[in-house]
C-alpha cells in the first residue's frame, strides 16, 4: 500500500510521433486520470467532507431537543461545548466523558496489542512446514468473516454468568475458578468487548503478517543459521527488521479501527454499556440520539478526531523511515 | 532428565510436533466460538435459556421460527440490496480511481491518495448527523426521499467502501503489465478504450475481490443504518436486536439467526477467497 513509486509515463507508446503531439497526448492522458477519479472525489467530498464541515461547525452550536428544528440555524455556543467537556469540573457529561476515554485507551490497547502480538504469532506457526496447513490457514480466518454483530450477540450468550458456556468451561468443567464471574456487568464488561475483539481481528493480521513472512528472502535465513543464531535471535534479528513496514500499518488502522468502535459493544452491551465500559462512540452516540445532546456530541467527535491526527503524527515520527514512499 | 540424552534430531522433532500440535489448539481455541454458535442455534430455545444442551437431537426448530420471531426476510433482503448495491457501485468508482493511480502522474494525485486513507480518520459519529440533517434538507427542498431508503443507504456504504477498495484495485492493477494497455493504444485504442477493454478484463479476479471486500464491510455496518433509517430499509444488525430484547425465549433462533447471516459472507469468502487473499496481501507486502 505503500512503497511503489507511481510509474512514470516514460514507456509510452514506442511509435514515432513528433514532441508536440506527444505533449498533446500527456495532456489528454492525464486528463482521463481526472475523469477516472471523479465519482470518487465526488463521492468522498459529498459523504466526508462536506458533512465533516458539517459536524466541526455543529460543535460549536447549541443544538439540543428544543432547537433541533432549526436545524442549521441553531443559535451559536462559541467554545461552550468544548469547555464543558475539558475544563467544567461541575458538568456531569465531564466526568462520563473522562471515563470514556479512558476505556477507550484501555479497549484500544489490549485490542491492538493482542491483535498485532496474537496474529503474528500465529502467523508464526502456521509459517512452519506442517501437514493440513493449507486447512489450518483456511480456517483460521473464520472468526474474521463473522459479522461484528453475530459476534457481539454470541459472545453476550458464551458470557452469560449462569448459563453460559465460558463460565461452564472455567467452573463446571475444568474447576479453574471456584466462582461464577459476571462478565457483562462491572470491572469484567470491558473485557467482555476485548476479547472478542481480538477474536475477529487477530485472523486479517495473521493474514497480513502470513503473507510478509513468506515475502522473506530465505537465505538470510540460511547464513544467519550458519553464523550459529538460534531460533530467538533470527525472530529479533531478522524477521521483525524486516516486518516492521507491515507491522506499522496494521499499527496504524488497528488504533485507529478500535477507537472507532461501536457495534461490539453497543449490540453486547445496549446502548449504555455503563461506566466500565462505554466507550467513546457508544457515549457519543447515545449522548446525541439518545439524549438529543448534538452540540456536546458534536464537540467530543472533534476531539475524538483530534486524537486521532494526534496518533497519525506520532505514528509518522515513529515509522517514516520504514515507509520508502508514504501512503 | 531424558531430554538430555536425545540427540538434537530427535530433539528438534519433538519440538516440532509440539508445536505442531500448539497450531491445532489455536485453532481449535478460534473455531470454537462458531461452533458453539452452530450447535446453540440447533437447540430448542426453553432448554437452551437454561443452559441444558442436547447435543444428540439436534433441531432445526430455530432455523423455522426465526423468520416469523422477526421480519427476519425483509432486514435479510434489505441488507442484500444494499450491500450488493453499495458494492457494485464502489467497485465501478474504486477500479477508475485505483487505476489512475496505478497508472497516471497526474498533478493531484498524491494529495488525493492521502485524502483517500484520510477518510478513515474521520469518526462515524462526526458526519452523521449533518448526513441525518442532509437527507431531511434535501428531501424538504428537492424532494429526494434518502432517509430510510435503500437508495440513501447505498449511497452512503458506497462512499464509506470506497477509499479501501481504491488502494486494493490499485495493487491489482500494479500487477496487470503495461505492455497490454500500450500494445492497445498503439492498435489506435483510446486510453479509456484501453482500460475498459483490455486492463479491465484482465483485471477480472480483481474486481470480484474488490466487490466481496466492499460486501463483507457493508454487510457488517452497524452506526449509520441505526441512525439513517427507521423501517423500510433497516438491515440484519438491526433486525438481529429484536431478537434480544426478547432474550430468554428466544436464545436458539438468535442464534440461528447469527448463522443465517453470517452464511451469505462465509459463502462469499470461501468462493473468492483466493483473489480476495491475494489482492489484500498483495497491497500489503509490496507496497
Amino acid at each position: 500500500m505503500s512503497t511503489t513509486t507511481l510509474p512514470t509515463l516514460e514507456t509510452e507508446p514506442v511509435v514515432a510521433v513528433k514532441p508536440r503531439r506527444r505533449g498533446r497526448l500527456r495532456y489528454s492522458r492525464n486528463r482521463l486520470a481526472y475523469w477516472l477519479i471523479a465519482p470518487a472525489v465526488a463521492f468522498m467530498v459529498l459523504v466526508h467532507v462536506v458533512p465533516m464541515a458539517g459536524g466541526v461547525w455543529l460543535s460549536f452550536k447549541n443544538l439540543n431537543t428544543f432547537t433541533f428544528a432549526q436545524l442549521w440555524g441553531a443559535p451559536g455556543a462559541g467554545l461552550a461545548n468544548y469547555k464543558a467537556i475539558l475544563f467544567d469540573a461541575g458538568n456531569p457529561l465531564r466526568s462520563g466523558f473522562l471515563g470514556a476515554v479512558q476505556n477507550t485507551a484501555v479497549y484500544t490497547f489490549w485490542t491492538v496489542a493482542g491483535t498485532l502480538g496474537g496474529g503474528l504469532a500465529v502467523a508464526l506457526l502456521l509459517n512452519r512446514p506442517m501437514r493440513g496447513q493449507k486447512v489450518a490457514r483456511t480456517l483460521m480466518l473464520t472468526p474474521w468473516i463473522v459479522p461484528s454483530f453475530v459476534v457481539a450477540v454470541l459472545w453476550q450468550f458464551m458470557w452469560q454468568s449462569d448459563v453460559g458456556v465460558i463460565n461452564k468451561f472455567l467452573v463446571d468443567w475444568t474447576g479453574l475458578l471456584g466462582e461464577r464471574p459476571v462478565w457483562l456487568l462491572g470491572g469484567n464488561s470491558l473485557w467482555a468487548i476485548i476479547i472478542p475483539s481480538i477474536w475477529r481481528g487477530l485472523p486479517f493480521c495473521m493474514l497480513i503478517f502470513l503473507a510478509g513472512l513468506q515475502s522473506l528472502p530465505r537465505d538470510l535465513y540460511e547464513a544467519a543459521a550458519l553464523d550459529g543464531a538460534g531460533p530467538w535471535q533470527r525472530f529479533r534479528y531478522i524477521t521483525l527488521p524486516l516486518l516492521r513496514p507491515l507491522i506499522a500499518i496494521q499499527l496504524l488502522f488497528g488504533v485507529i479501527y478500535a477507537t472507532y468502535q461501536f457495534a461490539i459493544p453497543n449490540v453486547m452491551l445496549g446502548t449504555n454499556p455503563g461506566p466500565d465500559a462505554d466507550l467513546m462512540m457508544t457515549l457519543i452516540v447515545r449522548q446525541s440520539f439518545s439524549n438529543n445532546l448534538f452540540g456536546f456530541g458534536a464537540a467530543a467527535s472533534v476531539l475524538l478526531m483530534l486524537a486521532m491526527l494526534l496518533w497519525v503524527a506520532v505514528w509518522w515520527r515513529a515509522f517514516r523511515r520504514d515507509l520508502e514512499v508514504p501512503v | 532428565m531424558t531430554a538430555l540424552t536425545l540427540t538434537p534430531r530427535a530433539r528438534r522433532r519433538l519440538v516440532d510436533r509440539a508445536l505442531d500440535a500448539l497450531t491445532w489448539l489455536v485453532l481449535a481455541v478460534m473455531l470454537a466460538p462458531v461452533a458453539w454458535l452452530l450447535i446453540s442455534s440447533l437447540q430448542n430455545d426453553g432448554e437452551l435459556a437454561t443452559g441444558a444442551y442436547d447435543l444428540l437431537h439436534p433441531t432445526l426448530n430455530a432455523f423455522r421460527d426465526m423468520w416469523q420471531t422477526v421480519e427476519f426476510s425483509k432486514y435479510f433482503a434489505n441488507s442484500l440490496i444494499i450491500c450488493t448495491g453499495a458494492a457494485l457501485a464502489a467497485t465501478a468508482f474504486a477500479s477508475s480511481a485505483g487505476y489512475a493511480l496505478a497508472r497516471f502522474r497526474f498533478r493531484g494525485a498524491r494529495p488525493f491518495g492521502v485524502a483517500v486513507i484520510g477518510t478513515q480518520l474521520i469518526p462515524g459519529s462526526m458526519f452523521l448527523l449533518p448526513l441525518f440533517m442532509g437527507f431531511i434538507w434535501l428531501k424538504q427542498t428537492v424532494g429526494l426521499a434518502l432517509y430510510d431508503t435503500h437508495l440513501g443507504m447505498v449511497i452512503v456504504y458506497t462512499a464509506f467502501f470506497t477509499p479501501l477498495a481504491i488502494w486494493l484495485m490499485r495493487s491489482f492493477f500494479l500487477a496487470i503489465p503495461r505492455e497490454l494497455e500500450d500494445a492497445a493504444m498503439v492498435d489506435g485504442c483510446t486510453g479509456f478504450g484501453a482500460f475498459w477493454r483490455i486492463v479491465l478484463p484482465n483485471a477480472a479476479p480483481g474486481l470480484v475481490a474488490c466487490f466481496v471486500y466492499a460486501f463483507l464491510f457493508a454487510w457488517d455496518e452497524l452506526l449509520f443504518v441505526a441512525s439513517l433509517t427507521q423501517d423500510t430499509a433497516e438491515t440484519i444488525p438491526i433486525g438481529i436486536r429484536s431478537f434480544i430484547g426478547n432474550y430468554q425465549q428466544y436464545t436458539a433462533q438468535l442464534m440461528a439467526a447469527g448463522v443465517v447471516s453470517t452464511l451469505p459472507v462465509l459463502i462469499a469468502f470461501f468462493a473468492t477467497q483466493r483473489w480476495l487473499v491475494k489482492g489484500l496481501t498483495a497491497g500489503a507486502v509490496k507496497g
